[in-house]
């Protein structure tokens, strides 16, 4: 009787999962084929005649505070008609928090600010849970059809292979804001009397003066001569100096239509013979490796550190006016390069619309809003007279804001999104003055003459491709960042990279090598 | 067989209430342990979360092949077996002689000061412990090198060294939970019969004699039951602790099958492939609990079922 009571359990529990599990839905239908209702606007304010809401997954930062609550939305929902009903995930965990919502059958209208990545949107976005935008953004999306009109290469990398857009970024055409400026401690190199170096030799002298010379006068030897968040950041940046530049997200030069995956060339063995000297004799951060994220933000805001690379200015606020970005430097081979230059489609992953969304039209129009001009401004600083003023026929942040004591991203968050998330809008050199103060802004002014012609999103693959270069990056990476780490810290020594060169041939370097170009050729090649 | 079943059924009845007691951890495994196992199924599928577990495409053992062939699969399965095994041989006998020891105490203070100095660290957070970790064995400011250079040794970055690895994890692993795990060896040690003592005192044992004859032989069941019960998860190291102490130069010894399978699955999203290892990871488990169960009972008739 036990036994039977026992079975009956298992059926039932077993008989809701799998029913739970049956309904499936048919992949990718063209959303724009059923015609919206009359209750729908195609253009003007407000969006929709009669109230309607969309459930929206999206990820709030650590200084944001719920959306709903923002007064950018709150004003939003009075002009579109469109409730927003936001999720409002924090960003620890969301990931996995994201990974859990699409595995269950309650899927969002919306995700914004989700963390996707590339394989993901040609993943699920192939198997038909996320529509294709290109037939709406054509129809009813005129402000980022007018940006995809002027700056082709946004369209390029936002279009999978078999022709359909799964997924926005956000859109940054301010060039300071999509790349890391070389920040040099001003006030110990005039404390020693130092030139700014021009080359990666005199860069290592003022590192060893400021080793030796104790540059901040408080009689210790507490300077930390160079530093950086982990190895690849600071390869990533320094790599121009040998030439090498970072297309297409991942470790690629491109030339003459070449795609040259470089880690095993023999300009990154000189970069980490460079480097190598430099930790041996103590000028890079000895904890380089074991360091956790605050500890490295702790020591640049507190100006011990004389060097290193860092977009804006805005997490060692206290202390910046003792720095300034400089040039970047000339290698040996006289190369003088600044790549680490992210796409003007700059966070992928930054709007999607499900296929559970009954209002796919009204939704992109809602979207759509931001990345327009008097939008975008809308979203960034609110409501003129509320929360901001113009000065100069500029769009200004209060002083209360610029200058409160949490920090301006807590003050902004507190009725505008964009603070520490990526939702999709249009971010120029009208609306960010917040994030590109007159010292950022000059910082970006010294590298864009050493930047490449273009800068090259990471492309999107079939997924098929999408599954294999990602079972191959996977080791190949991992044995990548672990065999420069030991080359750098002088645990491997460089007679054995010829050993390291023939394990990444046989770990399929050619073949990475092969699918980039592929890629290339049919995303960017002209 | 309806008399019987009958049977059962009155017997039941007359202690029913043991038997609700029962339903209660009988409906937790149930619902958390066997009803899960039903979405093991994607291990052998292409997991599509619209598609469902049921309507997902079959790909056969195209996630186990993956692995297999993967650069680091050999390197996965050494780490995860060494660590493994290191900690069997070192780990779980030094609880055994540390409840030896406190039972031969004669001070009671003492012994009671003793038992609480070991067991207060299992209550510290892997957290705290391995920030503890990281700054004693630092290379630069760490104490243990201070006490290193001060005898004229060579710092030694304990944290980035791959050969130093295994030799922290578990040297820590140990300090932290071997008051714990005596408390079940202590409480089996002090059940014994007191006769047993005073029989083997008259018959002119000397102490080292009575540890060796009486304490461990009425030890030895409880022993073999919890040396079974930790081959029984014998793969699934300390996940937390692991990751939490990994670093770009330690992973040649710190990756282990559990890291990766939280990289490619939680991370990535990749579900499928990281059923497929935790497959194969509770297969070597549930392989090896068999083997050790069915050989404890053939050598000390002592074993779990």
């Amino acid at each position: 009787m036990k036994k039977n009571v026992t079975f009956a359990l298992i059926s039932v529990s077993l008989a809701s999962v799998v029913f739970a599990g049956c309904s499936g839905k048919d992949p990718v239908a063209d959303p724009t084929a059923s015609a919206p209702t009359d209750n729908f606007h195609a253009t003007g304010f407000p969006i929709v005649e009669k109230p309607i809401t969309l459930d929206i997954f999206n990820r709030q930062s650590n200084s944001n505070i719920p959306w709903d609550k923002m007064l950018v939305f709150r004003e939003y929902e009075k002009m579109t008609n469109i409730k927003a009903s936001f999720k409002n995930v924090p960003t620890a965990g969301f990931n996995e928090k994201r990974n859990l919502i699409l595995n269950t059958k309650d899927l969002p209208d919306i995700f914004i600010s989700a963390n996707f990545t590339r394989l993901d949107a040609v993943k699920y976005g192939t198997s038909g849970m996320f529509i294709p935008l290109e037939g709406l953004i054509d129809q009813y999306a005129p402000n980022i059809k007018a940006l995809f009109d002027q700056y082709p290469e946004i369209k390029q990398s936002l279009t999978a292979p078999d022709g359909h857009i799964y997924m926005l970024s956000d859109f940054v055409t301010l060039f300071s804001a999509r790349t890391a400026k070389p920040w040099l401690n001003k006030k110990w190199l005039d404390e020693l009397g130092l030139e700014v170096p021009k080359t990666t030799q005199e860069l290592k002298n003022v590192l060893i003066a400021f080793r030796d010379q104790d540059p901040n006068r408080n009689g210790q030897k507490d300077e930390i001569p160079m530093s950086g968040e982990n190895l690849g950041q600071i390869v990533s940046n320094i790599n121009g100096a040998w030439g090498l530049e970072n297309q297409m997200g991942n470790r690629i030069n491109v030339q003459d239509d070449k795609v040259r995956y470089w880690p095993a060339d023999d300009r990154y063995k000189q970069i980490l013979q460079y480097l190598h000297e430099l930790y041996k004799e103590k000028l890079l951060d000895n904890t380089l490796f074991t360091q956790q994220d605050t500890e490295y933000l702790t020591k640049t805001s507190e100006a011990k550190v004389g060097f290193f690379y860092k977009q804006a200015t805005d997490t060692f606020s206290a202390v910046a006016d003792q720095f300034i970005g400089i040039e970047p430097v000339a290698g040996p081979n006289g190369d003088r390069l600044h790549t680490q230059v992210q796409p003007i489609a700059r966070s992928y992953g930054a709007f999607a619309i499900t296929s559970a969304n009954p209002y796919p039209a009204e939704s992109i129009r809602w979207i759509d809003y931001f990345s327009g001009e008097e939008g975008s401004i809308f979203l960034r600083y609110g409501v003129e007279g509320q929360t901001f003023n113009y000065a100069d026929g500029v769009p200004t942040y209060p002083d209360e804001v610029l200058k409160n004591e949490k920090g301006s991203a807590f003050a902004i968050s507190q009725f505008a999104p964009w603070p520490g998330t990526a939702i999709t809008h249009w971010i120029n050199d009208k609306n960010s003055n917040a994030v590109n103060p007159p010292q950022v802004q000059e910082a970006a002014e010294k590298l864009e003459p050493y930047i490449p012609e273009r800068i090259l999103g990471a492309p999107l693959f079939d997924a098929a491709t999408a599954k294999k270069v990602d079972t191959l990056l996977t080791d190949v990476n991992t044995y990548i960042d672990e065999s420069s780490a030991k080359f750098v810290n002088g645990e491997r020594s460089f007679d054995d990279w010829d050993n390291y060169v023939s394990t990444l041939n046989k770990m399929g370097l050619a073949e990475i090598e092969e699918i980039y170009q592929e890629a290339y050729d049919t995303t960017y090649k002209n | 067989m309806q008399d019987r079943s009958n049977k059962l059924m009155k017997r039941m009845l007359v202690r029913y209430e043991l038997y609700l007691m029962l339903l209660l951890p009988l409906v937790w495994f149930i619902i958390f342990q066997y009803v899960p196992m039903y979405g093991v199924q994607i291990a052998f599928r292409e997991f599509m979360p619209n598609l469902g577990f049921l309507g997902s495409p079959w790909v056969g053992f195209e996630h186990f092949e993956r692995f297999f062939s993967s650069y680091y699969f050999e390197r996965l399965l050494w780490n995860t077996l060494s660590i493994s095994l290191f900690q069997t041989l070192v780990a779980f006998p030094i609880p055994i002689f540390l409840a030896l020891l406190i039972h031969e105490i004669q001070n009671k203070r003492m012994r009671k000061l003793l038992q609480n100095v070991t067991y207060m660290p299992h209550f510290i957070s892997i957290v705290v412990i391995v920030g503890m970790l990281n700054l004693f064995l630092s290379s630069e400011t760490g104490f243990v090198n201070h006490v290193l250079s001060a005898v004229g040794i060579e710092p030694i970055a304990f944290m980035e060294r791959a050969d130093w690895f295994k030799t922290v994890l578990i040297s820590s692993g140990v300090w932290q939970n071997m008051g714990w795990q005596s408390i079940i060896y202590i409480a089996a040690l002090s059940g014994l019969d007191p006769q047993l003592y005073e029989a083997a005192k008259i018959d002119g044992a000397s102490r080292w004699q009575r540890v060796m004859h009486v304490s461990v032989p009425g030890i030895l069941p409880t022993i073999i039951i919890l040396l079974i019960l930790d081959i029984g998860h014998f793969m699934n190291v300390g996940f937390e602790k692991i990751l939490l102490m990994q670093n770009e130069l330690n992973m040649e010894a710190s990756d282990v099958i559990s890291t990766f399978i939280y990289r490619n699955g939680i991370l990535k999203g990749d579900f499928s492939y990281s059923a497929s290892i935790g497959l194969f990871n509770a297969l070597i488990n549930f392989i090896l609990l068999i083997v050790i169960n069915a050989y404890a009972r053939r050598k000390t008739e002592t074993s779990l079922w």
